[in-house]
């Protein structure tokens, strides 16, 4: 079973040829480089974008053989995942023709995101603390430094973390999160 | 942090809730991000809670800028929402001031402006009382910027557009430790509806 090699094992493979291989390291990796792409480009098309033009990037490279220590696949990705989000910010340039070459198994079915109940989610900030609220709100409503916040509620930066993390895990409890 | 694993095996070094929340921010020290991120692209446990986390942050950015909360917020809070094209309606009565106000269906954002001398009160609650003089609601312990003079309250737009017309008074008091109050400011806001339909609520 592909699915319980290591990633040395897939990597070896893919340099020996077998393209199973490649869908499995496509599998296990996708999720995670679309995860780096959310937050590091803020858009869920532009983190689909990265997922497959780093996939595409590591195929070729895992093919040639041009990994030589084979358990270094996750620090190889994530190499690859930091060049690429400089090269779609200096560009945006796409890669159309190899994405026609490689096709489907480019785009592996991406992780589900969770979902949440809006209202749920209101009542929850509103049984908050009145600067606890206000934490939040400013934080998400733009992504607000906590310098930010901090210069307006006049305390410090550690602080305002404090609050927001107390403020979240109040939260993620309200919610019915796992700790 | 010891090597995680991936392909559903059970990580020995989860990531801290209040970590990932950093993350997802860009509140982390580049090593610090390294760090996370070398975990994450070998976890998948811990990436199932980052999404987690991040729909937790899309809820509360789709909430915060939805204009539905009463809440304190800065200048710049309402500045930079003015230059992201919200519509925003802004009142600055005086205290002790009474002033004509309403709501339009297309508002995105209602605020009050209530100027005080805020200087040493500790702690500082914002009541609301209906025009009998009953309090309405209270908002304990409201944070007050450093050097403002100023109280900057989002009053929910979902609440202020089912409004009926009515008058109501709002209330900035200085609460010491004993629980003693002192009146700082208040101004009373004579609300008329002017959206098109029956309000949303009555006042008892």
């Amino acid at each position: 079973m592909l699915f319980e090699l290591s990633d040395a094992e897939v990597t070896e493979r893919i340099a020996a040829g077998h393209r199973e291989a490649e869908t499995e390291m496509c599998r296990r990796m996708a999720p995670r480089i679309r995860l780096y792409g959310l937050r590091h480009l803020r858009s869920a098309a532009a983190a689909d974008d990265l997922v497959q033009q780093v996939l595409l990037k590591t195929i070729e490279a895992l093919r040639a053989g041009r990994l030589r220590e084979p358990e270094k696949l996750a620090p190889f990705v994530l190499g690859t995942c930091r060049m690429t989000v400089l090269d779609l910010r200096r560009t945006a340039r796409r890669q159309e023709e190899l994405l026609e070459e490689f096709g489907g198994i480019l785009v592996p079915e991406a992780a589900a995101m969770p979902t949440l109940d809006d209202d749920q989610l209101a009542r929850c900030v509103g049984s908050l603390r009145e600067r606890e609220r206000s934490v939040v709100v400013m934080t998400f409503y733009d992504e607000q430094t906590a310098a930010d916040t901090a210069r307006f509620l006049g305390i410090s930066e550690a602080n305002v973390r404090v609050i927001r993390h107390r403020a979240i895990q109040q939260l993620r409890s309200c919610m019915g999160a796992a700790a | 942090m010891t090597t995680p694993q991936g392909n559903g095996r059970v990580c020995a070094s989860p990531i801290d809730t209040a970590v990932l929340m950093d993350y997802w921010l860009a509140a982390l020290s580049p090593d610090d991000e390294d760090v996370i991120e070398q975990h994450l692209m070998t976890c998948d446990q811990c990436g199932d809670r980052l999404r987690e986390i991040i729909a937790l942050a899309e809820g509360l950015r789709v909430l915060a800028r939805s204009g539905s909360l009463n809440v304190i917020v800065s200048d710049q809070f309402v500045s930079h929402a003015a230059e992201t094209g919200l519509r925003v309606r802004e009142y600055a009565p005086k205290p002790g001031e009474s002033i004509q106000c309403t709501v339009a269906a297309d508002d995105d954002l209602l605020l009050a402006r209530l100027t005080a001398d805020l200087t040493g009160a500790s702690r500082i609650d914002l009541s609301w009382r209906d025009p009998r003089g009953i309090e309405r609601q209270r908002m304990q312990d409201i944070p007050i910027g450093g050097d403002s003079g100023a109280v900057i309250l989002q009053q929910s737009i979902t609440w202020a557009k089912a409004s009926p017309t009515l008058s109501m008074t709002a209330r900035l008091l200085a609460v010491d430790a004993h629980g003693g109050e002192r009146v700082l400011g208040e101004y009373t806001f004579n609300h008329t509806r002017t959206i098109p339909g029956p309000p949303g609520w009555t006042i008892d």
